[in-house]
């Protein structure tokens, strides 16, 4: 945090900042009404942050063992395919990287 | 249908039955959550904050994101409003089908309940949305998502001391299941998104050098108008 804010500031900005997009569309009626190209890169933008949100912090986290955190992403990712879930998946990505991080 | 008019009506008790299957949904995320904010060193009163005044899970998942990694408070704020702007879609969609007479704070506090799955449910009527309704739905689903995170985060406390190291995976391996679930769900496209992200990222950090939060605006905004672009218009979208 190179800004030195209290936590809950953060918070709180991250809320107004959604609250924002949230309420506008009930007060500005034009929002429905936008250009197609524009409404689908929007509807795409949630997919199209997965990709940043783990890449490269996954590598750089458990560097040197750069290989534990893909070995944990790996394992959830297996689980979450196939079985669905969330919190299984995050289990065994746990146990995949303490075990990696063990060898 | 409908035959059954009056048992039909869109009252609160009606938007908690239909919004417990999404309560039920939420918790699991929720607790996740929790967990995530005890591992980057949050206090359990600021996690549950961050449920009760944001309610947004990818959004929060983004925000501890780039909190963990020391963004600027600009860097969170414009990441946030990029991932939910799809709010606007729905807000847009779901304000066209409310009863009138809806103002006010009540207004306000339908705007804050807006949730994928709450628009997807509340979308489907045929009738005009009530307030009741809606705030049976999205209430119920609301603690779903609060007392997930509140436990989550319990669970945390009692983590023995050796596996706190690889719990830094956690938040990791939740956007993976995020991002396997989208790509059952929705195909190939999703990885072609998510993947030219996440590459276009790791070189804006690595060879670039640029700060995380300014390379992840960047890599998501170049990836979801990139996808715009390659997908056809007349493909469903996710």
């Amino acid at each position: 945090m190179r800004d030195n804010l209290p936590v809950f500031v953060y918070i709180l900005a991250t809320a107004l900042a959604t609250f924002a997009v949230r309420v506008l569309p009930y007060y500005a009626k034009f929002l429905g009404k936008l250009p197609p190209f524009v409404a689908r890169a929007m509807r795409l933008l949630p997919i199209a942050a997965l990709g940043p949100l783990v890449f490269p912090g996954v590598i750089l986290d458990f560097s040197p063992a750069w290989y534990a955190g893909l070995a944990g992403i790996g394992a959830s990712f297996l689980i979450a395919y196939t079985k669905g879930g969330m919190i299984f998946p995050i289990l065994i990505s746990i146990v995949a990287t303490y075990i990696a991080l063990m060898l | 249908m409908k035959s059954s008019a009056k048992q039909e009506s869109l009252t609160f008790s009606r938007g908690v039955r239909e919004g417990f299957p999404i309560c039920v949904g939420y918790f699991p995320t929720a607790m996740a959550f929790g967990l995530v904010c005890r591992d980057v060193g949050l206090k359990m009163w600021e996690a549950v904050l961050f449920s009760v005044t944001n309610f947004a899970g990818s959004g929060q998942f983004l925000a501890i994101n780039l909190l963990a990694s020391g963004a600027l408070i600009l860097e969170i704020i414009i990441g946030a409003l990029l991932i939910n702007l799809r709010y606007i879609f729905m807000g847009a969609a779901l304000n066209q089908k409310l009863e009138e007479g809806i103002h006010g704070p009540r207004r306000l506090v339908l705007a804050h309940g807006t949730t994928d799955e709450v628009f997807s449910v509340a979308v489907l009527h045929n009738q005009r949305l009530s307030w009741t309704y809606m705030a049976g739905l999205q209430g119920v689903s609301y603690a779903g998502w609060v007392g997930g995170t509140a436990l989550g985060f319990l669970i945390g406390m009692v983590l023995s001391a050796e596996l706190q190291m690889a719990v830094g995976v956690t938040l990791y391996a939740m956007f993976i299941s995020l991002f396997a679930q989208e790509l059952r769900q929705k195909g190939i496209m999703v990885l072609i998104i998510a993947g030219f992200s996440a590459i276009m990222n790791s070189i804006l950090i690595l060879l670039l050098h640029m700060g995380s939060g300014w390379a992840f605006v960047i890599s998501m905004l170049g990836a979801s108008i990139v996808g715009a672009i390659i997908i056809p218009e007349t493909e469903d979208l996710p």
